[in-house]
């Protein structure tokens, strides 16, 4: 069967890697940041997760900001917040 | 700064795919079941401490299965060249294997094909439109061209779906929202000015059905682009629950000649002699039908058709728009009518009792309206949008005595760009 040439309609994807993911060493006397995407329940489960987080991994304190629609971004002083005080960071994606 | 994302398990492919777009593929993901939001208080509980251990595991770097079978990207400033079956079976076969179709049989973008659309327009075939979320791919001329051809487009629609593109792309318009939602939310192309005559895009009879090439090909050439060049497949970063009708094409032109009021562009801040394309984020259409011959009587129908406890307009103050049928548009201006005075009082009138709320919603509402409305409580009325402005309002359609509500994704707003890009010779 004979074969035509065609141009190929997708496109590369995305943007080049910023910067490799880095592990923490340990979760003891770190301040931990959530931003609530909003959704059902998500509230409910960072509660739990901050209560935890302080109980069983030694975290020193926690971070809260909520978007105020999930398919908005955080606004950006929630940002700003969490980069000065936060050694980890913790978004929701989903229902 | 460490960063982990929490998924349900229906989002882990969005957001391991989206995680790769933003140049973020090795972020970790923890996993809780979906659907989450319907899980008792006990229940979130239990995910949380389980949850907990696995947050702790991957932020001092355990490996993270979501990663497993993530592709690699290729990269190519130009559209590649490939050799594919002549025959149109084969081909079509081949497009729906590699996930470039929306369903229907496509084109060939052959290199002369995509050259005679890329003609049309003054744009290079390396000018950069636009990067397409949710996946962040490059727009570039030639790429929306190729999309163009496979969509059936005429080479003179090109600088239409080019202006779409870079309507669509506007951070005000949520793209990245629209794509990878489950609401049934397509980007609607509103074309208004000259050009809509000369391409004999249809704002009359039937002009968001079947039967017009303008129509049915650059709302599928946008459909494409944001598909191929987006990367918002179905079941994949598109999380659709049902998607809609409109998500193959949803283009139309405003019926111009028998808008009693000025046109959208007009509205807008263009001239008159100028063609626009306004891109709208919405979630279908609902027919309104009514024989009222009196304003009032009409205004009163169609605010109350506009309400309902289940719109995302109103749980976030959106951007509701009407098209109204040249007849309805007729009563309104007759009773002296204009059309931000429509607006006013459809504004006013479709105001919403917060008690109709399911309490999920009614909590949900509490906290997305606040910053407009304050406290809310049952008996709060909510408007539709934040302004009375804020309602579109297009005439179109032919004669008969139907408008149409065309409810929004709610976040998301309007954008009208001029179409400048034309090159004269091609008409």
């Amino acid at each position: 069967m004979p074969d035509i040439v065609i141009l190929e309609p997708t496109a590369r994807a995305g943007i080049a890697p910023r910067e490799a993911w880095r592990p923490l060493d340990t979760l003891e006397g770190k301040v931990v940041g959530f931003i609530d995407n909003s959704k059902p329940n998500f509230h409910l489960l960072a509660d739990d997760l901050a209560e935890l987080l302080v109980a069983k991994h030694g975290v020193a304190s926690v971070v809260r900001h909520r978007k105020l629609a999930a398919s908005i971004p955080a606004p950006q002083p929630a940002f700003a917040d969490i980069e000065q005080k936060c050694d980890l960071v913790i978004t929701g994606s989903g229902d | 700064m460490t960063s982990i994302v929490i998924c349900s398990t229906a989002f882990i492919t969005l957001g391991r795919t989206q995680l790769k777009a933003l140049g973020a593929p090795d972020m970790p993901i923890a996993v809780i079941p979906h659907p989450f939001g319907l899980r008792t208080r006990r229940e979130v509980r239990n995910i949380a401490e389980k949850c907990v251990d696995e947050i702790a595991r991957l932020a001092l770097g355990g490996v993270d299965e979501t990663q497993a079978g993530v592709k690699a990207s290729s990269s190519a400033d130009r559209a590649q060249q490939i050799a594919v079956p002549e025959d149109f079976e084969a081909f079509n076969a081949l497009c729906e294997e590699r996930r470039w179709s929306d369903g229907l049989p496509l084109v060939p973008p052959t290199p002369e094909r995509v050259k005679r659309v890329l003609n049309s327009t003054r744009r290079s075939a390396q000018d950069v439109i636009a990067n397409v979320a949710p996946g962040f791919g490059t727009a570039t001329a030639e790429a929306i061209a190729i999309n163009a051809v496979m969509a059936g487009c005429r080479p003179e629609y090109l600088p239409v779906v080019i202006t779409a593109v870079e309507a669509a792309t506007e951070q005000r318009f949520n793209l990245q929202g629209i794509q990878a939602t489950t609401n049934p939310v397509a980007p609607w192309i509103i074309v208004n000015g000259p050009i809509a005559r000369t391409l004999g895009i249809n704002g009359g009879m039937n002009c968001l059905g079947q039967g017009t090439r303008a129509n049915s090909t650059i709302g599928r050439a946008l459909r494409l682009v944001l598909q191929n060049i987006g990367g918002a497949l179905p079941g994949e970063m598109d999380r659709a629950t049902h998607g809609q009708p409109g998500k193959h094409t949803f283009c139309c032109a405003e019926n111009e000649a028998e808008n009693p009021w000025e046109p959208l562009h007009v509205e807008r801040g263009f001239a008159a002699t100028q063609s626009t394309v306004t891109v709208v984020g919405a979630a279908g259409t609902h027919n309104l039908n009514s024989h009222a011959k009196d304003a009032d009587d009409l205004l009163k129908v169609i605010a109350d058709s506009l309400r309902f406890p289940a719109s995302n307009d109103y749980h976030f103050g959106g951007q509701p728009w009407l098209v109204m049928s040249p007849e309805h548009a007729e009563i309104m201006k007759r009773a002296g009518l204009t059309k931000s005075d429509v607006k006013r009082r459809l504004w006013e009138e479709s105001k919403m009792i917060a008690s109709r709320y399911a309490s999920k919603d009614y909590v949900r509402a509490q906290h997305t309206r606040r910053p407009e409305l304050g406290q809310i409580g049952p008996d709060t009325l909510l408007p539709i949008s934040i302004k009375a402005e804020d309602i579109g309002i297009i005439v179109a359609g032919g004669p008969g005595t139907h408008s149409l509500y065309v409810p929004t994704f709610g976040q998301t707003r309007a954008v009208t760009r001029a179409i400048d890009d034309v090159r004269s010779e091609a008409h």
